[in-house]
């Protein structure tokens, strides 16, 4: 059994394109303007038929979403840095939709490194701009040979992995859920495939199986322990299961369900939690640059 | 056709500045069709709640004048009542000592009336008196002229008559 794990799939190439040479269309821009499209689109809808008194409940969720970005930018930021609400808030959801894109099948294009380095490096413009305008350029440069002339060249590189680190963490956490994603399936299907062989290779096994699950079954119940009820259960699905593999239907069944439970902690979990880490890097990044 | 993949982890520029562009105009889009349209509606919320307590004050403070005002309207018409009634009671009391006084002057000049009036009666009786007796005396007289009494009767008649004048004056 072989489990490969792919980039981006390239979608269309272009030869001799000016300036660029070969260009790969690849599925991360076609995904990433179908998430453009549904933010867009969830934009329009929220952003509709406002009224200042008495309002609906699709106005209050929007007021709620636009009210917690203020205050979360505010509160990492404080007040002066009302500009940027626009960009962390556009960042924060194009994070989390492009994140949560995958649990429907759609290639993630936070699975691919572009994307965070794209916005990392917009990230690293401002918090640069914001460190020449607080010490001007001669502050700024002068900043690099800090403590002594000699570490002028780390503090070169760890300005430079800045975006780099950021952009990395949020693509290694994305990546690392597809990665498990696609194991847990081969793993399943694999364990799927030798457990339903095993069971349906006679048809009797298969349904004696069965039989003992709803024998289990209806003692647990009758003598009230959940334990013998719950063991009763899964060996009447799996007989039941086998019986169908048996009888031709060969599928695995346990990728069914089985892998929604790691996908809570990797899809939801970490797809959410990695676009609030990005946005609150960003703040405080630029915060920070723009000094005290 | 072969469906051809990137490797895992690749730099590809055209999609490093393909991702950057769209970040911008999604940015755009972003505010464009939610942040500022939810920001204004705010704004107006907030304004007029704001014009709604600035109402709100304006109309408490007019209220307080207007009570002022008539606290001390009403502080003016209870010094006015006061100052009528008592006004009403010095004039009421000078009214009725006047009246006293001149009842009592009346009284006394009816007393002084009575009492001269009865003087006047009593020096009328007397010269009533008076004329009676020189009348009396006149017709005594001529009874002693018709008479023709003698000296002893004479003294008798008028000792007596003088008796009895004493007796009645």
């Amino acid at each position: 059994m072989e489990v490969s794990i792919n980039g981006a799939r390239i979608i269309a190439t272009f030869e001799n394109v000016p300036l660029f040479g070969t260009v790969q269309l690849t599925q991360t821009l076609v995904v990433s303007w179908l998430v453009m499209i549904i933010i867009t689109a969830l934009c329009i809808w929220l952003g509709s038929g406002l009224k200042v008194t008495g309002i609906s409940r699709k106005q209050a969720v929007a007021e709620m979403i636009y009210t917690s970005l203020v205050n979360f930018v505010r509160g990492n930021m404080g007040t002066q840095f009302d500009h940027y609400i626009p960009l962390v808030g556009t960042i924060f959801v194009t994070s989390i939709v492009s994140n949560l894109i995958s649990l429907v099948g759609i290639w993630s294009p936070t699975a691919d490194l572009m994307t965070e380095l794209a916005w990392a490096l917009v990230v690293f413009v401002l918090i640069t701009y914001h460190k020449i305008k607080a010490s001007g350029i001669l502050g700024y440069l002068k900043g690099f040979l800090d403590p002594i002339f000699i570490l002028a060249p780390i503090n070169i590189m760890s300005e430079c992995f800045t975006p780099i680190s950021m952009a990395c963490r949020h693509f290694g956490n994305i990546l690392s859920g597809t990665v498990i994603g696609a194991l847990i399936y081969a793993a399943l299907t694999a364990a799927s495939s030798a457990l339903f062989h095993k069971l349906g290779s006679s048809l009797i096994v298969a349904i004696v199986v069965a039989l003992l699950g709803a024998a289990l079954i209806f003692f647990g119940r009758n003598a009230k322990k959940k334990f013998f009820f719950i063991l009763g259960i899964i060996l009447a699905v799996l007989g039941v299961l086998a019986v169908l593999t048996n009888l031709g239907a060969d599928y695995p069944w346990l990728i069914v369900g089985i892998p929604a439970i790691p996908s809570l902690y990797f899809d939801w979990f970490g797809g959410c939690v990695q676009a609030f880490i990005f946005c609150t890097l960003t703040t405080l990044f630029i915060k920070q640059a723009a000094g005290d | 056709m072969d469906t051809l993949y990137q490797s895992l982890v690749t730099v590809n520029p055209v999609t490093l500045i393909a991702q950057i562009c769209n970040l911008f105009i999604q940015l755009l889009l972003v505010k464009i069709f939610f942040l500022d349209k939810i920001k204004a509606i705010l704004d107006q919320r907030r304004e007029a709640a704001d014009r709604q307590i600035a109402d709100a004050e304006a109309a408490k403070a007019e209220a307080a004048a207007i009570k002022e005002t008539y606290e001390q309207n009403m502080r003016e018409a209870k010094a006015k009542a006061d100052d009528l009634l008592l006004s009403a009671q010095k004039t009421a009391t000078m009214r009725s000592e006047e009246i006293i006084s001149q009842a009592q002057a009346a009284a006394a000049q009816m007393k002084s009336k009575a009492s001269s009036d009865i003087e006047m009666e009593k020096k009328k009786a007397i010269n009533d008196a008076k004329d009676e007796i020189s009348g009396l005396a006149m017709a005594i007289a001529g009874k002693v002229v018709e008479r023709e009494l003698n000296a002893a009767d004479q003294a008798q008649l008028i000792d007596r008559f003088l008796d009895e004048l004493g007796d009645q004056v």
